[in-house]
């Protein structure tokens, strides 16, 4: 397995395994799949929380009556369902054309949308939010991939930069694109979830992960499409510690990382107006995302992946029992 | 505090660009990259005044430095001293400059410039110091820096017109010199004079220190008259073997009206013997010739003499007159000489008038003790010498005689040491150069006085002359040899003995061994040789108020001993002076008059005469204007400087003297290295502000 642990001594402690995170290995993508942040989460299990339809059997409901072995139910035939579904022996017995229906097992579409515009190339402490989202990524498709869904990869960032179809066999390519993704341009989320939106033709799951540096509104009505056509989404907004507490202290030129603009800037006067700012933005996304059922969570990239992953899985789970 | 050039605190200007440093460019050096200003952009800006300035002790260092380093260049001063002076007028420094020269005599001249200066030493404060100098020619301090009033008044009063001239040079340098040694902070120079114009001849080189004031007091009359007697001159002529002299004097009218019959008169020995009248021109001249009259005995006093008038000193001209003592000189001929072996010689001699030549021939064999102390000179012709002739000669020369050896193909000297080795050279063979190409005079000592007449071009041609045979000869030690023929060997060597000096010529001095005798230049150079030997110069017949009367030297007696002997000088006035020979031996003469010399002892030469008159330009009083002298040695016009004027310069030497801006400057660059550390040490441990 190209991404397993190739430290002995990855376990012994959280430093070393932070440390470990960062370790290119001779396998491409390999490194986002850590077996530390994989002992956190492999013992819980990412169960769609709608049954998707599929082509094999799985752990997934399907959320349509097909051709499984587990009988659901009869329906009345309606005229345009396909003659051979239609139960013979019931006809026979009531002389009334019944549908014969399954619950089936599906394996689920899961795509991961990255955000790799400019701003996600910032970090205050060494490791970059792209890189983080990278690691994020891997994780998820690797989970995901042992589930035996199908996994794809779509970057973007006023456009569409890299496209990995959802596929079994593409984890290896979803991993290798990954690694060679880099900041590229200015980003934006519309007109890039707008245009894959198109794209995709069956329900799945997808995972955002964004700075998502857009109003609330817009963020909402950047990612309609995507979640018109059914699918299930998972927002991560990841934030740097600098981007959450702004911890400036030198009056300096900031420079927007993305439009090249400066402006002069007095952090003691600023800092707190900032935080504020950021707060009332995090909330705003939360009450839009809440409000439309949509998974949203802030993903700080000081704290440790496995913990975010970890606090994740975990409501995601509480979520789909509740259910 | 003032500053000498305040307008260098302008630049103080410059201490907003630290400010500006701290507060502007450093932030402009940083520039943070960030997401997005999405949420930055919402919020006011924050203007650059209020931004805080970190590193206060760095930014008052550089302040420090740049408020010290334009306060250096603005030359500050302490003006204590000069606000003090300038409250309350200020001590003085005051050099009271005073002219006696002999036109201060004229008239009331002289006591209006004593109460000029009595009232200039009366305007002395308390705190004020004063100087009292006289001068003429020279300047004298007569009291040096004293507050006392009563001894700067007694001071003027020692004072009395002297027989110099006047020149305000030479005390304008003194009192330059004795103001800027002066601590206080006004100083001036009173010059009390007739400001004659021929006293000035420009500025002289003379520039009186920055600060310092000249005040000219002129001491003039309205209506100037005076009659002065010009230097006279002396005819010499021979009469009836008798030496006459031929006096001519003049006189000269100062005056813009005619002054007729003015009497004239020769003095001699004191006694009139004749008396003319003549009338002058106004601003003219007029001479008058007397009657010729022989000087009967040496050290003749002579004096032409007009009317007595306001200026009395320039109304009698002295001179002396002697009868010309001639130069004895034997020429020693070989026994049995032919009667024309000296005639080139003798008739050169014979030609000689100042001094003229008293010539006596002897056989060599026959030169008698008597004959040598008779003689200055002794020419030995070709002739050869004995052993006790020779001891003669010796004991001759070394009492002052001279003695000139011709080396003919006859002539011999005894050798060997002792009183006859006083030859300039040992003497070797004849050498012959009949045959092929003659000797001639190659290198030529134009130093000595014998060749310094032959120095300038055209005036004297040696080249010419052909020498046949010479004697080779090798000089000793002490021996100068002054001329060479062509082929090196020495052609005359000087020798100093004892007093007097040999001169040993290695040719004949007729036509025997060479054809000198038939050029021109024989004449002069025997001349020459003969009065070199002879010690003879020629005495003035008077000199002036000024000048240097060289005792020692005044009267050479042939055949004296010439050792320093004690003299007495005695002045016009009476006084006595000694010269005994340890300190100077020269006198200034100070008076009109005639001086006497007097030397003391057995051997004592006779006494000696010198006439001494006062410098003649003095008597032309014509006054000028005293700011020219003012403006001459301030550079400026005017004698009284301007307040301002004054006040400035004394910044300037106060400024100059404290110089406040190089301890300022000093401190200020060390300040710059203690900010450069002070930075540094910030900037390597400073945190990393992202």
């Amino acid at each position: 397995m190209p991404w397993r642990c190739h430290d002995p001594g990855c376990e012994k402690g959280q430093e070393k395994r932070e440390k470990d995170l960062l370790t290119t290995s001779s396998v491409p993508g390999a490194r986002f799949v850590d077996p530390v942040v994989l002992s956190r989460i492999g013992n819980l299990e990412l169960v769609a929380r709608h049954v998707v339809d599929g082509f094999i059997n799985g752990m997934h409901r399907s959320p349509y009556f097909g051709a499984s072995v587990d009988f659901a139910e009869h329906r009345g035939y309606v005229a345009g369902d396909d003659i051979r579904r239609v139960d013979w022996r019931l006809y026979a017995r009531t002389d009334r054309f019944y549908i014969k229906e399954y619950e089936a097992d599906t394996n689920a579409n899961f795509s991961v949308l990255l955000d790799v515009s400019k701003s996600m190339g910032f970090g205050s402490r060494g490791l970059s939010k792209l890189e983080y989202a990278k690691m994020l990524a891997g994780c998820l498709t690797y989970l995901v991939h042992k589930q035996r869904d199908r996994v794809g990869l779509i970057a973007f960032d006023s456009d569409i930069v890299a496209h990995v179809p959802p596929s079994a066999k593409h984890m290896d390519v979803v991993l290798h694109t990954l690694d060679r993704l880099a900041p590229s341009g200015p980003g934006s989320l519309r007109a890039p979830l707008h245009k894959m939106a198109e794209h995709f033709g069956r329900r799945g799951l997808l995972v955002l992960v964004s700075d998502l540096y857009e109003e609330p509104d817009a963020v909402l009505e950047a990612i309609g499409p995507l979640r018109f056509r059914g699918n299930d989404l998972i927002v991560f907004h990841l934030l740097d510690q600098a981007e959450l507490d702004f911890t400036f202290d030198t009056p300096a030129a900031f420079e927007d990382l993305e439009s090249g603009v400066q402006i002069p800037v007095v952090p003691d006067k600023l800092a707190e107006q900032y935080r504020s700012l950021v707060r009332a933005h995090i909330d705003g996304l939360q009450e839009r995302f809440s409000a439309n059922r949509i998974d949203y969570s802030v993903v700080n990239t000081s704290s440790p992946l496995d913990h975010a992953l970890f606090s994740y899985l975990t409501t995601r789970e509480r979520l789909t029992r509740v259910r | 505090m003032s500053f000498l050039t305040p307008l260098f605190l302008v630049a103080l200007a410059g201490l907003a660009v630290p400010v500006i440093i701290h507060l502007i460019q450093r932030e402009r050096k940083n520039v943070v990259q960030f997401p997005s200003l999405m949420f930055l952009q919402r919020i006011p800006y924050q203007s650059v005044q209020r931004r805080r300035i970190r590193n206060w002790p760095l930014l008052l260092l550089r302040l420090a430095a740049l408020a010290l380093i334009v306060a250096a260049f603005a030359r500050p001063f302490f003006r204590r001293q000069a606000l003090a002076a300038a409250g309350s007028g200020g001590a003085r420094e005051v050099v009271i400059l005073i002219d006696n020269s002999y036109s201060m005599a004229y008239g009331d001249r002289w006591s209006r410039a004593t109460q000029e200066a009595r009232t200039a030493i009366g305007q002395i404060g308390p705190s004020d110091r004063a100087s009292i100098v006289f001068f003429s020619s020279a300047a004298e301090v007569a009291l040096k820096s004293t507050p006392d009033r009563s001894r700067l008044t007694a001071a003027v009063g020692t004072g009395k017109p002297g027989a110099g001239a006047t020149r305000y040079g030479p005390a304008l340098k003194l009192a330059g010199s004795m103001a800027s040694e002066s601590t206080l902070p006004r100083r001036e120079v009173i010059m009390i004079s007739d400001f004659q114009r021929t006293g000035w001849q420009g500025a002289e080189g003379v520039r009186l220190p920055d600060g310092v004031t000249l005040r000219p007091r002129p001491i003039s009359d309205s209506n100037i008259s005076n009659l002065s007697i010009t230097p006279v001159s002396l005819q010499r002529s021979t009469f009836s073997e008798q030496d006459r002299v031929t006096v001519t004097g003049g006189v000269t009218n100062h005056s813009s009206s005619p002054a007729s019959n003015v009497e004239v008169s020769l003095e001699i020995d004191g006694r009139a013997v004749q008396t003319e009248r003549v009338s002058v021109e106004p601003n003219s001249s007029a001479s008058v010739t007397f009657a010729p009259f022989t000087p009967a005995k040496t050290n003749t006093r002579g004096t032409v003499r007009i009317a007595t008038d306001k200026l009395p000193l320039d109304n009698s001209f002295n001179f002396v007159v002697s009868p010309k003592e001639p130069v004895r000189i034997i020429i020693a001929e070989r026994p049995g000489a032919l009667r024309d072996t000296s005639l080139y010689l003798s008739r050169a001699l014979a030609l000689g008038e100042a001094p003229p030549f008293d010539i006596t021939t002897r056989s060599v064999d026959s030169l008698s003790t008597e004959d040598l102390q008779r003689a200055s000179v002794v020419i030995l012709n070709d002739a050869p010498v004995a052993q006790l002739t020779a001891e003669r000669l010796g004991a001759f020369v070394a009492r002052g005689g001279g003695l000139l050896v011709a080396m003919g193909s006859r002539a011999t000297w005894p050798s060997g040491a002792g009183s006859t080795d006083i030859l300039g050279a040992t003497l070797g063979q004849p050498i012959d150069r009949s045959t092929g190409q003659a000797a001639r005079l190659g290198a030529l000592e134009y130093g000595d006085p014998i060749f310094e007449a032959f120095r300038a071009p055209r005036s004297g041609d040696f080249s010419g002359a052909r020498f046949y045979s010479y004697r080779s000869v090798q000089p000793v030690k002490d021996g100068q040899v002054l001329a060479r023929f062509d082929d090196g060997a020495p052609a005359l060597v000087a020798r100093r003995v004892g007093n007097g000096r040999v001169l040993l010529w290695t040719s004949s001095l007729d036509l025997q061994g060479n054809d000198l005798p038939l050029k021109a230049v024989f004449l002069p150079f025997v001349h020459r040789m003969v009065t070199t030997l002879a010690s003879y110069t020629e005495r003035p017949s008077w000199l002036k108020v000024g000048d240097v009367l060289e005792a020692g030297r005044a009267a050479p007696v042939p055949g004296a001993s010439r050792q320093v002997q004690p003299r007495v000088v005695l002045t016009p006035s009476g006084e006595r002076v000694t010269l005994d020979g340890e300190g100077p031996d020269v006198l200034e003469l100070t008076e009109q008059g005639f001086y006497e010399v007097r030397a003391q002892g057995r051997d004592a030469a006779p006494p000696m005469t010198v006439a001494s008159n006062v410098d003649l330009s003095e008597s032309d009083l014509t006054p000028m204007d005293p700011q020219e002298v003012v403006a001459g040695v301030l550079g400026r016009a005017g004698g009284a400087v301007p307040a301002g004027t004054n006040v400035s310069t004394t910044d300037q030497e106060q400024e100059k003297n404290q110089r406040v801006w190089w301890y300022l400057l000093f401190v200020g660059i060390v300040i710059l290295g203690l900010e450069t550390l002070v930075g540094n040490r910030i900037s390597r441990s400073g945190p990393v502000q992202v």
